[in-house]
């Protein structure tokens, strides 16, 4: 239990520290252009892959803690039996988005860490050894730093990376879809053994809310 | 007749409780499985693309940590001061108040709930204790809250902004007056209904109340001037500063240090134990405290936390669109009802209702991601200016927020008025019509949109 | 159906970034969708993708080697990542004018350059002209001194930043949706760019003028992935590229038509242009063409011989 809460301690403190730097890469951008007529020229391509990383890691916390909104205005209204069977249908449809997801993903990165793309059109039937090897592919301007350089014997061939090889960025693909298939699962058997009977929340601000009343008895 | 099954399978999905994400998703991934060529890859590649492949949409996060940092840090109340010390006056002086602090918060932030959040939580329980019933007050604050999408900055407008190409600025600049208008439209209401129920009014607190909480609230209130010059410039003094998004991210910024050493409601020099606010001076570290104090990481992860919900349905409603392009359903759509003769008037009709429709359903943002492109080629076709049509869509998302099923502000103020949804639905109705004449008025009098961008940035360019 | 796919023929996706009516390479696109829906109808067909509906210049060739889309052309720089030799197109004045250009594209250098990333799965088919780049700014330029301390939007490529910081100016990225935006209210001071483009997207207006400077080459290369053209017919494939060939040949031949048009419309509409003495020019070129020493091992010295021996011969 205890391990449960400090990795969703673990996951609040990294969505706040992915924003913090996003807003701070692009404040410092303005100041150097504004005030010293220069600029980090990588700041803008960091800034944007980590609002991809800042997305694809936290939808998986949102369905830790149900944050994503659906509309509740049919099955609200349900009887009870029925709304439970359509709670493990909807579900099941969530397990059949982040397997496709998941897949997807893969064979998107595969090729950029000079791994192997799954065979079949939407069920994986095994690895494409054919994939062409796309681990040359680097970021326009993100600096190669040099904890990194390992990479270049491991999937480049012993080629130098001039900038950061796409396949770090990109790594956040299967991974966000990973871990969103692993929370969906376990809000699955939430719902089978009736610790939780839904997916959404529609009442989305209501934390915030409670937050914001609390915060304002405090003032 | 695929695409009428792709919609069904949508509807269906998010009835039965799928969230808006994965049912915009699902869908658009099995229409993509049965109907083209194209690889699940491409999926992921939208997905990742949705975030890093659009430079505009960053706004989003930034606009929501703003107005996180602008709400917990002590700004609204210091805005709902000065407001009924201007208006509080009238018959019905504090629902007017209400809208008038609606409309400056709205000024700062980018979101409607945001806006119904941090003013609603406050003006509803101030109205009930001098008198207005819960649903009056609820009602108007549902209504006026909408106006945080119209008044700039806006994230629905940086959504439409990115997913046709317009200038976000522009459309900031296109929502002044149709917002002021709004706004005083809604005034106007709530003053002839008072007059007529016999509401309250408050007193008149004199000029020195009006300057005392106007000099409290001037820092949040600065806010305003800083996005606005920042993007606009002061002709004569300084060039533009930054871009609509940079702006975005200086706005969290200065939030974040006017809420931390100015007001000093939240963070290391806040009052804790009733021991009082302490001065900066007296706790220099703080400069440096701050940026980790747990009110800040607490601000950061709440702003963090609905960038990814919004973001995770407008990514989603992205794959769609993609998927729809690269079927070339868009041009099908558009051969369809310019083949139909569709003109001018009737095109922004069949938009009006599209989007009335879908807004019962839709989260505003993902709706316009999937249904701009799909109109917008038939209002470039039909001469419609892609700016008005734009300041059209968001009005549209305005009323689709206080309407049901799916209705943001609905939800919000239910919350904040602790009120079932359906009785607030009813209380929203009056005002509800207001909104819907305002809808009609901005769809046929172009130059309520166009009027100001055009003036200050010249004609608009079509470069598509 | 000769204007459509049809059932049961081979479609190619053709995606790119801009109009397709006023545009050189939209002008292009449609005219090859046109010539080969009509002349293989049956067999294949092209779909356009204009206006990045579907994928922009930086996601369409990971797209192309998905096998998600069949044709591109991404302007020259896009291919750095694949080979550096695509660098010599960026460097500034490598080229004397356009039919230089010409020359040097269909030279055996050119043609090897075609083939540079068959290793990577992409191959090149046909270099599409747009144009020579022209700066513009919100001030006067006339000597590389003037350009200093100025903030240029620039594509994020090595060399045009390199460039703009031979020139003492600050290179700042920037999407190009944003560029109008931001040189009309001054968060950037200037850019670089075709005729076509200025005055495709208005920039004119938002400038104090346009200086012909000639400096460096807007063009693009058509490309497909290897291992979709290996899997087509043989017979399929040649009368595509034929098709592609014979509508290069067209367009390629009627761009510099195009060009003085847009610059042209661009006096017509009350744009300044600014032309340079011999002097002026060479002193752009003294404070330019140091960047070429930079990227020499990457575009490799006997490639930038080959081009100057073009420039001289003409
Ligand atoms: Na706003
Ligand atoms: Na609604």
């Amino acid at each position: 239990m205890s391990q449960r809460r400090s990795f969703r301690g673990f996951e609040e403190n990294a969505i706040a520290l992915i924003l913090g730097l996003m807003t701070a890469v692009t404040f410092v951008n303005v100041v150097l252009r504004y005030v010293f007529n220069s600029s980090l020229i990588w700041g803008l391509e960091v800034t944007l892959i980590l609002f991809a990383w800042l997305v694809l890691f936290g939808i998986s916390f949102a369905v830790r803690v149900t944050a994503h909104l659906g509309v509740d205005a049919l099955t609200g209204i349900m009887p009870k039996r029925l709304a439970h069977g359509v709670a493990l249908f909807s579900a099941a449809i969530c397990l059949a988005y982040s397997l496709l997801l998941l897949k997807g993903a893969w064979d998107y990165w595969a090729p950029f860490a000079g791994l192997y793309q799954t065979e079949g059109r939407w069920f994986p039937v095994g690895f494409d050894e054919t994939t062409r090897d796309r681990a040359f592919y680097v970021t326009d301007q993100v600096p190669m730093p040099g904890f990194l350089r390992f990479l270049e014997g491991l999937i480049n061939q012993g080629e130098e990376y001039e900038k950061l090889p796409r396949v770090i960025p990109y790594a956040i693909l299967p991974i966000g879809a990973a871990l969103l298939l692993i929370r969906y699962v376990q809000a699955t058997i939430r719902i089978l053994r009736g610790e939780s009977g839904t997916l959404i929340v529609s009442h989305e601000v209501e934390e915030e809310i409670d937050a914001l009343a609390h915060s304002q008895k405090d003032a | 007749m695929d695409v009428v099954l792709l919609f069904l399978m949508i509807v269906g999905l998010l009835l039965v409780g799928v969230p808006i994400a994965v049912s915009l998703g699902l869908s658009s991934i099995v229409f993509l499985l049965v109907f083209s060529e194209t690889s699940l890859a491409s999926v992921a590649q939208s997905f990742y693309q949705a975030m890093a492949g659009h430079y505009t949409l960053l706004a989003i996060p930034f606009f929501i940590l703003a107005s996180s940092f602008m709400s917990t840090g002590g700004v609204a109340q210091r805005i709902i001061r000065f407001a009924i010390a201007v208006v509080g006056h009238f018959r019905g002086g504090l629902a007017i108040a209400g809208v008038f602090a609606c409309m400056m918060f709205a000024a700062l932030s980018g979101s409607s709930p945001a806006t119904v959040v941090a003013i609603g939580s406050i003006v509803i329980a101030a109205m009930r204790q001098v008198g207005y019933t819960k649903e009056f007050a609820a009602g108007v604050i549902a209504n006026a809250g909408t106006l945080g999408i119209l008044i700039p900055p806006s994230i629905v407008m940086v959504v439409y902004a990115s997913s046709v190409e317009v200038s976000v600025g522009r459309m900031f600049l296109a929502g002044v007056i149709p917002g002021l208008l709004a706004g005083f439209m809604l005034m106007v209401a709530i003053y002839v209904i008072a007059t007529i129920k016999g509401m309250p009014k408050g007193d008149w607190a004199g000029w020195r109340e009006v300057g005392a909480s106007f000099r409290d609230a001037i820092w949040g209130l600065l806010l305003i001037v800083i996005i606005m010059v920042g993007i606009y410039g002061i002709p004569g003094v300084t060039g533009a500063i930054f871009t609509p998004t940079e702006a975005a991210a200086v706005a969290s910024v200065y939030a974040f240090i006017v809420a931390s050493f100015v007001y000093r409601d939240m963070g290391p020099l806040a009052d804790r134990d009733g021991a009082g606010k302490i001065a900066l001076w007296k706790k220099p570290q703080a400069l440096v405290t701050a940026l980790f104090h747990p009110d800040t990481r607490a601000t950061l992860f709440d702003a963090g936390k609905l960038t990814i919900t919004l973001m995770f349905i407008i990514a989603n409603a992205l794959i769609l669109k993609h998927v729809l392009t690269d079927e070339q359903i868009p041009q099908s759509i558009a051969n369809a009802m310019l083949s139909a003769g569709f003109g001018k008037i009737m095109f922004l009709i069949v938009v009006n209702v599209i989007l009335l429709i879908g807004g019962q359903f839709m989260e505003p943002s993902g709706l316009i991601v999937i249904v701009a492109p799909l109109v917008f080629p038939i209002a470039i076709e039909l001469g419609v200016d892609p700016i008005h049509l734009g300041i059209i869509m968001v009005v549209n998302m305005e009323i689709g927020m206080i309407t049901p099923p799916v209705g943001l502000n609905l939800f919000v103020t239910s919350g904040v008025a602790g009120m079932p949804m359906m009785k607030v639905v009813k209380a929203a109705l009056p005002f509800l019509g207001v909104l819907f004449i305002f809808l009609i008025m901005v769809t046929y009098i172009p130059w309520l949109s166009t009027w100001l961008p055009t003036s200050a940035m010249g004609p608009e360019i079509i470069t598509n | 159906d000769p204007t459509k796919c049809d059932d049961g023929e081979i479609v190619m996706k053709f995606s790119h970034v801009t109009n397709t009516d006023k545009h050189p390479k939209g002008i292009a696109a449609n005219l090859f969708m046109e010539r080969v829906n009509a002349e293989m109808d049956g067999t294949a067909c092209v779909e356009v993708y204009p206006n990045s509906t579907l994928y922009n210049d930086d996601q369409v060739l990971e797209a192309m080697l998905q096998g998600d889309v069949q044709f591109a052309a991404p302007s020259l720089s896009k291919f750095e990542t694949f080979t550096k030799v695509f660098r010599i197109f960026d460097l500034p004045f490598m080229f004397k004018n356009m039919d230089a250009v010409e020359a040097f594209q269909n030279s055996p250098t050119g043609e090897a350059m075609k083939d540079a990333m068959v290793r990577r799965g992409l191959q090149g088919l046909e270099f599409w002209h747009n144009g020579l780049k022209q700066f513009s700014a919100n001030k006067p330029l006339l000597m590389p001194e003037d350009a200093a301390g100025l903030k240029f939007r620039v594509q994020p490529s090595d060399v045009l930043v390199a460039q703009m910081e031979a020139l003492n100016a600050s290179p700042q990225p920037m999407a190009f949706s944003e560029v109008y935006g931001a040189l009309q209210t001054g968060v950037v001071d200037g850019q670089e760019n075709s005729w076509s483009n200025i005055y495709g997207q208005k920039f004119f207006e938002v400038q104090d003028g346009i200086t012909e400077t000639n400096h460096g080459l807007l063009d693009y290369m058509v490309v497909a992935s290897v291992d979709w053209l290996d899997s087509l017919d043989p017979a399929v494939r040649d009368q595509v590229l034929t098709i592609l060939a014979e509508v290069t040949d067209e367009r390629n031949a009627a761009v510099a038509e195009v060009d003085n048009a847009a610059r042209q419309a661009i006096l017509d509409a009350g744009g300044v242009i600014r032309e340079l003495t011999d002097e002026q020019r060479q002193a752009w070129v003294d404070a330019m063409k140091p960047v070429w020493s930079q990227f020499e091992a990457d575009v490799g010295a006997d490639n930038i011989a080959a081009a100057q021996e073009i420039n001289a011969s003409m």
